[in-house]
């Protein structure tokens, strides 16, 4: 489904991604490890558009991605939610979901003028769905700046969601939580794919990504260092190295 | 020809003071991320205020004006950095900008106040001295007022570069948290910073005054509008940027004035400014590294 | 009396370039160039009348339409401008368009005297309202039919997804886009809009002061038009025009009898109001608050 091919993002002197090919077939769920700098944000950026590829190409069902700006890129099904949360603070949780509401589906569904200036009548079923998913339902009338950071994370995924995504990218979405809530962030992803999303996650807790992952990659210094299966990765002395540095 | 040429040197040398403006607006840009837009107004009020001294001492020789408004510019500076942004909360932009139009409106008023709409004259050294330059002149006036602007740049960069209060401001510029977990007091520089380029907008004040003879309230809308351009032109944050816009504008509106006179002069500088955010929306000089 | 009616007039036509600028910097736009829409739908709007003797509804239209046709041509240069930068291409643009009006002449014989715009001189005998009899009183109904026009256009549009979104981009275009939001399609709109607002306006202005010139059209202008959001708060578009009763009611009028001084007193209450209240008067928690108020009374009633 997605495939990079020697991607490389380079800017000033720092080689933020060094030649990077990964392949993510359909309905999997992809991990992407490595210390501080290795650049897996960075390839969250560049799949997403929202860094431009300084070389390699990255495919989409077979079709290059290139000439798709960021919100394009959403039409044809990737979403990507933020390591440090971008939520709009000064809308409601409900309208958070709502602005989200660009999906192919939604757009063939509603005409033009109907989605836009529409209220929220025809989209209330979807989004009272999405609040369910998200536990969110009692909140949905808050501001999001005001809910508490576990909240926060949830209506962080719930977004990306509201957007019908083939291929979810989640950035660091465990960081700072607590050991019940991570049970539930796992929970919920496994939940995605049942439904059929193909999920790249990005992530440092090593809990989550070995509980949940199919396969990892492991990248260091912007370039892939192993990859396999969490079993394989948890044996591989080179990730070990480039952990912990050394022998 | 010579025309052109004569008209594009008296402007380049005038165009000095544009480029102090210019350095005010862009220094304060690229520390605090924030728009002074009360600059202008300040700066021409520094040197009305260099006027005060002509009360107290009949008689006072024009450098003694010119320094009087050096110090008032410095003085105003640090006015319009507490009542603008040392209380308010730097998250807010929006409110700060309104907050300098406000000063902006009140320095301008306060000018109208005290002297009853009357313009003042503005004492002037050397007007009397052309010094032949091949077949062009050289305005004596103008002469010093390029001088004595390069000066004020001059001091500023080795301030900027050789002290260690310029080494703070520039920590600042770059990473205002990191600079404030290295001990620096982020509170402090922005002040200095507002100082420092009070100082030197109360000179660009007094010279702008010395060359054309008199000073107006009228004149601080039009500065700030060609100050923006200059910053704009030269990229906001770059001193050298602001520098050599600065000299550009000020040679290129001469010469616009004398093809097209004065009304559609400064129509000519603004299409001047929509080229270049067409063509090159970072301005000459793009700002070093820095925050994002 | 008439002279009440006229300040009304003046609050009527201030609202709506508050407006104009409201939903701009809803999108998190910061545009000084509304003062310069605002002209070319004066200017627009009295040629057609004066010189092609229209009627005065379809000139304003046509105002407002070419205001927003220059707001959107403006609006796709304005993507490449960030942040300040934008202010400052704005304040330029405003200035560019006084500027064109002062060298703009225009003038036709009518009967016995020359009519249109001249330059410097301005744009005089805009006598529409009069020559059709219509009174002080009158006048002001028709500014503020257009007000409430415009009120409830852009309150439906708060309240629709539109709204939603436009406030979005505002907080962080970085996320919205990611959630596909056509950022483009949204800012150059929104500045459309604004624009097609700041002609009617203008086009209203014309017609009830009778006599325009380049210099009303200056900063200050254009900066009383994003003040109005800014100081009312964009929570809501009533806070905008809050701020314009404010501002022009007590501030301009009430204020008059300090004379000269009350110029002066102008420019340190905005220094006062924003240090008070960065988030303008009726900022989203003092609608809450508000809101919470109304709620109890009525529980109480």
């Amino acid at each position: 489904m997605l495939e990079l091919r020697e991607v490389a993002r380079h800017f000033g002197g720092v080689r933020a991604l060094d030649g990077l090919d990964l392949d993510v077939k359909q309905g999997e769920i992809v991990g992407l490890i490595g210390p501080n700098g290795s650049g897996k944000s960075t390839t969250v950026n560049l799949v997403a558009g929202v860094s431009p590829l300084s070389a390699g190409a990255i495919r989409f069902r077979g079709e290059d991605l290139a000439p798709y700006p960021v919100h394009r890129r959403l039409q044809l099904g990737i979403a990507r939610t933020f390591q440090n949360i971008r939520l709009f603070g000064q809308l409601t949780v409900w309208q958070n979901l709502w602005v989200a509401q660009n999906s192919p589906t939604d757009h063939a569904r509603r005409p033009f003028l109907r989605r836009w200036l529409g209220g929220q009548s025809g989209v209330r079923d979807e989004i009272a769905r999405l609040l369910e998913f998200s536990g969110l339902a009692q909140r949905q009338n808050e501001l999001a700046a005001n809910l508490a950071f576990g909240e926060q994370r949830r209506l962080e995924l719930g977004r990306a969601l509201a957007t019908r995504p083939s291929l979810l990218l989640l950035d660091e979405p465990a960081a700072g939580m607590n050991a019940e809530e991570i049970g539930q962030l796992r929970d919920r992803i496994l939940r995605l794919r049942e439904e059929g999303v193909t999920i790249v996650l990005v992530e440092h807790v090593m809990q989550l990504v070995m509980g949940v992952t199919d396969r990892i990659a492991v990248l260091n210094f912007g370039q892939k260092i192993a990859e396999g299966t969490p079993a394989e990765i948890q044996r591989d002395p080179v990730v070990k190295k480039a952990y912990l540095g050394g022998e | 020809m010579l025309d052109l040429l004569q008209a594009a040197a008296d402007g380049v040398l005038f165009g000095a003071t544009y480029s102090l403006i210019g350095i005010g607006f862009t220094l304060v840009f690229g520390v605090m991320q924030k728009l002074n837009l009360a600059y202008a107004a300040a700066s021409i009020g520094g040197a009305y205020a260099g006027l005060l001294i002509l009360h107290v001492l009949r008689g006072a020789p024009a450098s003694a004006v010119f320094f009087c408004a050096f110090l008032a510019g410095g003085v105003l500076g640090y006015v319009v950095y507490v009542t603008c942004f040392h209380v308010l909360p730097l998250s807010h932009p929006l409110a700060s900008l309104m907050a300098t139009v406000g000063m902006l409106l009140l320095i301008d008023e306060v000018i109208v106040h005290t002297t009853a709409g009357m313009p003042q004259n503005y004492p002037a050294l050397f007007e009397d001295v052309m010094l032949p330059l091949g077949s062009l002149t050289v305005r004596g006036d103008l002469l010093l007022v390029f001088g004595v602007s390069v000066l004020g740049m001059i001091a500023l960069l080795l301030l900027l570069y050789r002290s260690r209060l310029g080494l703070a401001t520039r920590a600042v510029a770059q990473q205002p948290v990191a600079a404030q977990l290295c001990g620096i007091r982020v509170a402090r520089v922005n002040a200095m910073t507002f100082v420092i380029t009070g100082l030197l907008g109360g000179l660009a004040g007094a010279m702008i005054g010395a060359s054309v003879g008199t000073l107006s309230p009228l004149i601080s809308t039009p500065l700030t509008t060609k100050g923006l351009i200059v910053t704009v032109i030269g990229g906001l944050g770059s001193i050298p940027g602001a520098i050599l816009a600065g000299l550009l504008v000020g040679g290129l509106e001469n010469v616009f004035q004398l093809y097209r006179g004065v009304t559609e002069r400064d129509l000519y500088v603004m299409l001047l400014l929509f080229a270049f955010l067409v063509v090159r929306p970072g301005g000459l000089f793009a700002p070093s590294g820095g925050r994002r | 009396m008439d002279f009440y009616w006229g300040l009304v007039q003046i609050i009527g036509v201030h609202s709506l370039l508050g407006l104009s600028a409201y939903i701009v910097v809803l999108t998190g736009q910061v545009s000084l160039a509304q003062a310069g829409f605002y002209a070319i739908g004066a200017y627009a709007a009295g040629m057609l009348t004066v010189i092609r003797e229209w009627h005065i509804v379809p000139a304003l239209a046509v105002g407002a339409l070419l205001a927003g046709a220059v707001a959107c041509a403006v609006g796709f240069p304005a993507l490449r401008v960030k942040g300040l930068m934008l202010v400052i291409a704005t304040l330029a643009f405003g200035e560019g368009i006084r500027l064109f009006f002062f060298n703009f002449d225009y003038q036709v014989a009518k009967g016995a005297i020359r009519v249109g715009p001249l330059g410097g001189e301005g744009f005089r005998q805009i006598r529409y309202f009069p020559e059709h009899g219509w009174s002080t009183f009158q006048v002001m109904l028709f500014i503020w039919a257009f007000v409430a026009l415009v009120m409830a256009a852009l309150w439906w549009f708060d309240r629709s997804r539109y709204g939603a979104v436009l406030r979005a981009v505002g907080e962080d275009e970085l996320a919205a886009q990611s959630v596909g939001v056509n950022l483009t399609a949204v800012k150059v709109s929104a500045m459309a809009v604004g624009g097609a607002i700041a002609g009617l306006a203008g086009g209203l202005y014309a017609h009830y002061t009778t006599h325009i010139e380049h210099a009303s059209f200056n900063i200050l202008l254009a900066t009383f038009a994003i003040a109005y959001p800014i100081v009312g708060g964009l929570a809501s578009v009533f806070g905008t025009v809050a701020a314009v009763i404010f501002v022009q009611g007590f501030l301009v009028e009430g204020l008059r009898f300090l004379g000269d001084w009350r110029n002066l007193l102008f420019g340190a209450l905005i220094v006062l109001a924003m240090n008070l209240r960065p988030y303008g008067f009726l900022d989203s928690r003092a609608l809450t608050g508000l809101g919470r108020l109304l709620r109890r009374k009525a529980a109480d009633a």
